[in-house]
């Protein structure tokens, strides 16, 4: 009990005062600079993608690691998990020696006129490389934690794995998916090690903090962080009001 | 012949779970496989359903090999021994969710699902979800949900092991009630031999992975092909004597000699023997009670001494010593004798089993003087 309410007296403390450093005044002023609503627009252009790309790739994913053992499996999974072991700036830095200006992939889509770094899709690249774990990890425990014979029934009833996955192992495995989901996009809004490498411009709300920090110090990133925690909050009530299902599946 | 195992084996890695089996499931039949926890049943099933490929031997249904086909293409109808009713959809939505795999059009589907929804007395249900329903509405539920597409063979997985006595022996009654007005095939998986015994037209004895007995429940109960077989059906004693003459056959016990329901035993003249009787056939009486009551056609009978008399609640078994290393239990209702004491058992007519000495399917094949699977010994006063 006691150590638990420490952990959010520790939390609470810093947040508040950092937030109570600046009036809504300073906030409003501060976010009404372009520079500003380019970062949250640019934030908010690549987050989602990148979410979406983790999911539509790492759902299928987490389900063949949950169900099905083959042959090279352990790498597999410590592949999955590895970007959250590395810092991100690691992370960032592999990303351009593979996909860099000067490497043969960064340089031929530079060449088709998709510049792989400094760009919007630079940002897609870094965040879906440090947040696609989040989604892969909970939806395989999601997945894991359906009886198999739920899905042997409807194999028996009738169904192919693809519609067995899609009438059975999905609908059992939504809450898990979601918060997955969720936690995806709350890294990748708020990425900045590996952006940083990979795309330091155009800026996101990180890099542009980042930006504005070293230039002007604290108070000056008040406006952008509150903004950033804006949306992440926004986000996340709404994932959860729309999926209305708890975390932890019950069965 | 709906279903035909054909010398199916399956081997997980090193372990072999299935041995060699083959047996078949006739239209309108219902067959029970028995046998102890792994003795390989649920290997089985999942070859029969298509959720695994056995290692050797066919697989056919109606005739056709299937053993390569998916489950999806096989039309069998499967409940297991935990419910597998789908929490994201109501009572009704899971029973038509197989019958609208076969593409029926929804009135048709519709009125599938009211009338097995009936079948099952849960039509008031439909709209529950099945976490409102109770053990046994949702074990009714399931089978509704594995007959409604009208499926060649109906499985059921140990459907009754997860329920208490009472509900047990309900569902047991709605299955064979199910069975009679529905009319499918019937394959039912159990370890629990009474279940089996109530409810089959055909037993499958397994054990070790291998088919240890095949015939009608009475029969196998009856007259046990192995020591295996008579102990797993039922409570067993046996008892092993010396072969005097092969046909018919007659063994000594100590001074007595017991004529076993044979009309002949391969073994030859001289070899020693196991006897098999049920102990609930048995009678003991004292010794100075001169002979039987009816004296025209004295029953077998050994004489020996008690060594022990449990008591088992409902009965006493009475532990006999009737020749040197050799005892017999004997089930009791009355007041039992005290230990020590001189008794007559008296052996029924037909109540003598004689194995052959081919122990090849049984387990055990250590002699046991009461063998009563699952249950823990019982103390002694």
């Amino acid at each position: 009990m006691l150590l638990g309410g420490l952990l959010v007296v520790y939390v609470l403390v810093p947040f508040v005062v950092f937030l109570s450093r600046t009036g809504t005044a300073g906030v409003v002023a501060g976010l009404s600079e372009p520079g500003a609503q380019t970062a949250i627009l640019n934030s908010l252009l690549t987050a989602p993608v990148s979410t979406a790309v983790a999911t539509v790739s790492g759902v299928p994913l987490a389900y063949v690691l949950a169900r099905r053992s083959f042959p090279g499996k352990r790498v597999v999974e410590s592949l999955v998990v590895l970007p959250l072991v590395l810092p991100p700036v690691v992370g960032g830095a592999m990303l351009l020696t593979a996909v860099g200006r000067f490497t043969p992939i960064g340089g031929a889509a530079a060449a088709v006129g998709i510049p792989l770094t400094d760009s919007l899709l630079g940002v897609v690249l870094a965040q879906t490389f440090v947040a696609a774990p989040f989604v892969v990890v909970t939806a395989r425990a999601g997945f894991g934690a359906i009886d198999e014979r739920l899905e042997r029934a409807s194999r028996s009833l009738g169904y192919g794995p693809l519609a067995t996955v899609r009438n059975v192992s999905l609908p059992l495995a939504r809450g898990s998916i979601l918060a997955g989901v969720v936690l995806t996009f709350a890294r990748a809004i708020g990425e900045f090690g590996a952006t940083m490498m990979v795309a330091y411009n155009p800026r996101t709300m990180p890099t542009r903090i980042w930006v504005d920090f070293i230039t002007g110090g604290i108070d000056e990133i008040v406006p952008v962080a509150v903004a950033l925690l804006v949306i992440a909050v926004l986000v996340l009530t709404a994932v959860q009001r729309v999926g209305h299902v708890p975390a932890v599946i019950d069965r | 012949m709906i279903l035909e195992l054909d010398a199916v084996s399956h081997r997980y890695d090193d372990a072999l779970a299935v041995e060699d089996v083959s047996f078949g499931v006739d239209s309108g039949a219902l067959v029970g496989v028995v046998g102890p926890s792994g003795c390989g049943k649920t290997t089985l099933v999942r070859a029969i359903a298509g959720h695994l490929r056995p290692t050797a031997g066919r697989v056919r249904l109606r005739g056709r090999d299937v053993t390569d086909d998916p489950p999806e293409s096989r039309r069998i109808g499967l409940v297991f021994q935990d419910p597998t009713l789908y929490p994201h959809m109501t009572v009704s939505e899971n029973v038509a969710y197989g019958v609208a795999a076969r593409d029926e059009g929804p009135e048709r589907r519709n009125a599938v699902v009211e009338k097995y929804l009936e079948l099952v007395g849960l039509a008031d249900q439909r709209d529950a979800s099945p976490r409102s329903l109770s053990g046994g509405q949702r074990r009714r539920v399931e089978l509704a949900r594995a007959l409604a597409p009208e499926p060649d063979l109906l499985v059921l997985d140990e459907p009754l092991s997860a329920l208490d006595r009472s509900l047990r022996t309900r569902l047991r009654e709605e299955i064979a009630r199910l069975h009679a007005e529905t009319g499918v095939a019937t394959l039912f998986v159990t370890h629990d031999q009474t279940d089996a015994l109530a409810l089959a037209d055909r037993l499958v004895v397994m054990t070790q992975g291998r088919v240890a007995a095949i015939g009608a429940p009475r029969e196998l109960y009856e007259s046990p092909p192995t020591p295996f077989v008579a102990s797993f059906l039922g409570r067993s004693t046996t008892i092993r004597g010396r072969l005097v003459t092969a046909s018919p056959p007659r063994v000594a016990v100590g001074d007595a000699e017991l004529t076993p329901a044979a009309a002949e035993t391969g073994e030859s003249v001289g070899a020693t023997v196991t006897c098999h009787v049920r102990p609930r056939d048995l009678g003991v009486r004292l010794d100075d009670e001169g002979t039987a009551p009816d004296d025209s056609t004295p029953p077998q009978s050994l004489r020996g001494e008690v060594t022990a008399v449990a008591d088992a609640g409902r009965r006493y078994d009475v532990s006999v010593a009737v020749a040197a290393d050799e005892t017999l239990v004997v089930e009791q209702t009355g007041a039992p004798p005290s230990v020590g004491e001189s008794v007559v058992v008296d052996l029924p007519p037909g109540a003598v089993t004689l194995f052959d000495s081919d122990y090849e399917a049984s387990p055990t094949p250590r002699r046991q003087s009461a063998a009563e699977a699952g249950t823990p010994p019982e103390s002694r006063r």
